[in-house]
């Protein structure tokens, strides 16, 4: 990489040639002021803070925007360099207000330090300052514009990586203004990254604000789990609570950005809701005892009902997916040592025997060179952000994108075709797909695929899949309720193997992947989680499981727990009417950033995290809670001290995904089918509990959409109610299909 | 040999005695300087650092805006702040102490102060009897010695004020 040599402050430097100057700085550890430039945004240079003096150039130039010449000769720190550094410096302050005191960007300001080093200490300036009105843009950001240096850096996030240009300058000269165009404000996914790429105070976080000066926290590095990257953060704490959470930079995974739903969600750690005392229901009656007592009691129930009687053919295991890697190893294990196979964390599927089952194979950063993808049934922008945010970038170097959904979302980027079409035509296309490609390569039509009339879409589709080199085709979270999951998956694994693609596999979130890692799936003679609920089971061992959010049919899975002769454990964090209601025993847990433990992303990748704060009044980690569980119950194999051992005895275990051998099936049955996906705020009990994020316009998201064709047959209004959610008409959606976007799950309608 | 002899005649003589008391004598009549503590009081510096005290604004509103750089600055950690958004927005203390036991009367505070709301007073004869939170000046306490105290305290301010 080194192709020229330059010379900067007297010292020979390599580098490339094209760089920028500045990069070259930053990595030689030449420190160059400048407020505008950011490493993964475009080049602005209105600042002119990172002026220079270069021999042979007449004036200073800006180190940001001058690209590097063999034998360049730089002066970073001459007096030419110093005296144009010092009178930007100047020129910037004349507008600032100086409130660092009130300012929450206080001690983490660029703008202070750099006026630390190369400001004047006394202002000349005793003319009036200019004031400017701030505009309420949302509940996440708080703005304070007086402050703004114009650097436009949080306006170049929002067009080159937020995709949605919602902020801009208005007005010229002493009246320009950053301000977003629309009254709405930042909607964004993304949106608080502007936060940490503002240099100074004018974009603040709101729910943070005026809580703490930034040098009182600690910064903790954790992972965030709510989705399938694993993006990599920093806990900030104050006094055993987790305060904020700002981005950590790690370009495989996510770069320098994270999204808000990892940003804002903590805020639910400290909402009164928390299940803080372990009860035990005696009598019907709620009791709060001790950790011994309440455990004494569960392992007594448990014996009782469950493992004198039967072994452990009457006992089951439900978890959310967003457990540990360690949690889901450890109630495996557990249930296996007692001789029960009955375990599962795909609560919110309605026909266990028809799963997705495929692998990714493409590597995150990878995502981001592709030059065709092929998305189905998945609103991605706002189900996994930052796998969108890879998939931008590859759009904006010349990939092409097609879909195939239920609806017409809001995609960030130019999207080729759009094919909105209702979920049971998902698997005609891919077939018409799969024979288009066999017909081309002259391979033998496989007996399902004779009667398949191939149209122009899918011919379209097959021919940029076997024109491109570099292409994923990524399955989404609409496709796990379709009656044809499973020969979606398996269409989309042939298409994939025919045509070289790479597949991507966002249909379940959050830590799903460890759970299936952690073999935490009913083995031979188990039952899954609808045949439990079914069986009438003696005992349950619930990890985080809030039944009207995490079940897809939640009224009959109530029904079946909340039964006398059922001995339920409910292991949660925070309190619910409905798990207070059929549960026997409580136990508090740990949430997000209170317990150490794993996460596997979709790259499968391993990123373990510490514990940034412990865990509030009397709970505890749930990888401890069930190691005594355990102990208690005299099971072998559990003597761990600490999270780390339970990872690396799982770590050298694979997972191989195993396809059913059963036949694709492509006959499609008509009338309305309905798709309901959770809002993506509401997809995990933290999000849920975060009030920022819930008022946002993402947060809000509650509607059943419909085209007018589809709200007159099933007789609903706008406005009115379908499935108990609003109804919104729109032409978007396609025929005889309805898309609901609700807080809740199904109630097994849909 | 000689200074021996001159040793035993200043001896015999008396003069240091003499000397002595001739200093006596001229105190007797010479005008008394002991302060009769606490009817009488001996001037104080206007930079004296005493007792703590938070200021108001004349219209009454507090001057504390929570910036925390007196906790950030005191080197032997006895001031605590919380702070929130007050209901109109502006940035508050919910609590502000210092403790007494802690404060080595550094001044520190007083220094890092942008707004002059924590001053250090002339007041330096006080005592907590009571208990060991008497030891803690909490906000209400500040501020009272501030409301008591605000002429003294703006006119040490303005004595000093040319020197600053």
């Amino acid at each position: 990489m080194a192709d020229i040599e330059i010379e900067i402050d007297g010292n020979v430097v390599k580098a490339k040639a094209g760089e920028m100057l500045i990069a070259v700085t930053d990595r030689e550890g030449i420190s160059v002021p400048r407020f505008c430039y950011h490493k993964k945004l475009s080049i602005a240079a209105n600042c002119r803070m990172c002026l220079v003096d270069v021999e042979g150039a007449p004036k200073p130039q800006p180190a940001c925007s001058t690209p590097i010449n063999e034998g360049m000769k730089v002066h970073t720190q001459n007096e030419k360099a110093k005296a144009s550094q010092k009178a930007v410096m100047e020129f910037l302050l004349i507008n600032h207000p100086l409130d660092c005191p009130i300012c929450d960007q206080g001690g983490e300001c660029e703008l202070q330090d750099v006026a630390m080093s190369y400001g004047s200490d006394v202002s000349r300036f005793t003319e009036g300052k200019r004031v400017v009105t701030d505009s309420d843009i949302g509940a996440l950001i708080h703005t304070d514009m007086t402050r703004c240096i114009h650097c436009t850096r949080c306006v170049r996030f929002g067009s080159e990586i937020g995709g949605i240009m919602e902020m801009g300058g208005t007005g010229r000269g002493e009246d320009l203004k950053i301000e977003p165009f629309l009254k709405e404000g930042i909607t964004s996914e993304l949106s608080g990254n502007m936060i940490d790429v503002c240099p100074v105070g004018a974009l603040t976080s709101k729910p943070f604000r005026y809580e703490l000066r930034t040098w009182q926290m600690h910064s903790v590095a954790n992972i965030a789990r709510h989705d399938l990257v694993g993006s990599n953060i920093f806990t900030q704490t104050y006094k055993g609570k987790v305060k904020r959470i700002v981005a950590r930079d790690n370009d495989g995974v996510n770069e320098t950005w994270i999204s808000d739903r990892d940003r804002f969600s903590y805020e639910g750690l400290a909402h009164e809701n928390r299940l803080l005392k372990p009860q035990i229901k005696v009598d019907g009656q709620w009791k709060a005892v001790e950790w011994d007592k309440a455990l004494e009691f569960a392992v007594r129930g448990l014996v009782n009902n469950a493992l004198n009687a039967d072994g452990g053919n009457k006992l089951g295991a439900l978890a959310s997916n967003t457990a540990t890697l360690e949690e889901f190893h450890l109630l495996q294990k557990m249930l296996r040592e007692v001789g029960s196979e009955n375990m599962d964390y795909r609560l919110n599927v309605k026909d266990l025997d028809n799963v997705i089952d495929l692998e990714s194979t493409i590597k995150l950063a990878v995502l981001e060179e592709v030059e065709y993808s092929l998305i189905i049934g998945s609103n991605l922008r706002l189900e996994q952000p930052m796998i969108n945010h890879r998939l931008r970038k590859a759009v904006l170097a010349g990939a092409s994108i097609d879909v195939i959904n239920a609806m017409s979302f809001d995609f960030n980027y130019r999207t080729n075709s759009e094919n909105i079409v209702a979920p049971d035509r998902t698997v005609v296309i891919l077939a018409e797909v799969l024979k288009s490609i066999l017909e081309r390569s002259g391979a033998e039509i496989p007996e399902y695929l004779s009667t398949i009339k191939v149209d122009d879409v899918a011919k379209c589709i097959a021919d940029k899949l076997l024109a491109s080199n570099n292409s994923v085709i990524i399955l989404g979270e609409h496709a796990i309720n379709n009656p044809q999951a499973a020969s979606i998956a398996k269409l989309i694994r042939e298409i994939a193997q025919q045509t070289g693609a790479a597949t991507l596999n966002v249909s379940a979130t959050s830590n799903s992947i460890a759970a299936e890692m952690a073999n935490f799936v009913p083995g031979q003679g188990g039952l899954n989680a609808n045949a439990m609920l079914a069986a009438d089971l003696s005992a349950y061992i619930l990890l985080e499981v809030y039944p009207q959010y995490d079940f897809h049919d939640f009224v009959q899975a109530i029904e079946s727990l909340d039964n006398k002769n059922t001995f339920v454990i409910s292991m949660n964090s925070f309190k619910d009417k409905e798990v207070a209601r059929y549960s026997d025993v409580m136990l508090p847990i740990a949430s997000f950033y209170e317990t150490s433990g794993s996460h596997i992303n979709i790259e499968g990748v391993m990123q373990s995290f510490a514990a940034a704060v412990s865990a509030p009044s009397e709970s505890k980690p749930a990888w401890k809670v069930l190691k005594v569980l355990a102990d208690l119950l005299e099971l072998p194999g559990f003597h761990y001290a600490s999270s780390e051992q339970i990872t690396s005895e799982i770590s050298n275990q694979s997972h191989q995904y195993k396809v059913d051998d059963k036949a694709i099936n492509i006959t499609t049955k008509r009338g309305v089918s309905v798709i309901w996906q959770k809002s993506p705020y509401a997809i995990d009990v933290l999000s849920r509990h975060a009030t920022a994020l819930q008022v946002t316009k993402i947060g809000q998201m509650h509607s059943a959409s419909m085209n007018k064709a589809t709200a007159k047959k099933e007789e609903v209004k706008e406005g009115g109610q379908y499935l108990g959610v609003p109804v919104i008409i729109t032409e978007k959606v396609a025929d005889n299909c309805v898309f609901v976007n609700a807080n809740q799950s199904t109630g097994g309608r849909a | 040999m000689i200074s021996n002899i001159k040793k035993l005649i200043k001896d015999f003589s008396l003069s240091e005695l003499r000397s002595g008391m001739k200093i006596t004598a001229k105190e007797l009549v010479n005008k008394k300087i002991t302060v009769q503590f606490p009817e009488e009081r001996t001037p104080i510096s206007p930079r004296f650092r005493g007792l703590h005290a938070l200021r108001r604004y004349p219209n009454g509103e507090e001057r504390c805006i929570a910036c925390k750089l007196c906790e950030a600055v005191c080197p032997a950690n006895a001031i605590t702040i919380e702070s929130e958004m007050r209901e109109d927005g502006s940035r508050r203390t919910t609590q502000y102490d210092i403790d007494l036991f802690k404060c080595i009367f550094c001044g520190f505070c007083e220094e890092a102060c942008p707004v002059d709301a924590i001053v250090e007073t002339q007041i330096f004869d006080y005592a907590f009897l009571d208990s060991r939170e008497g030891s803690i000046m909490t906000k209400e306490r500040l501020l009272g010695v501030g409301d008591n105290n605000e002429k003294a305290i703006s006119e040490a301010r303005a004595e000093d004020a040319k020197y600053r």
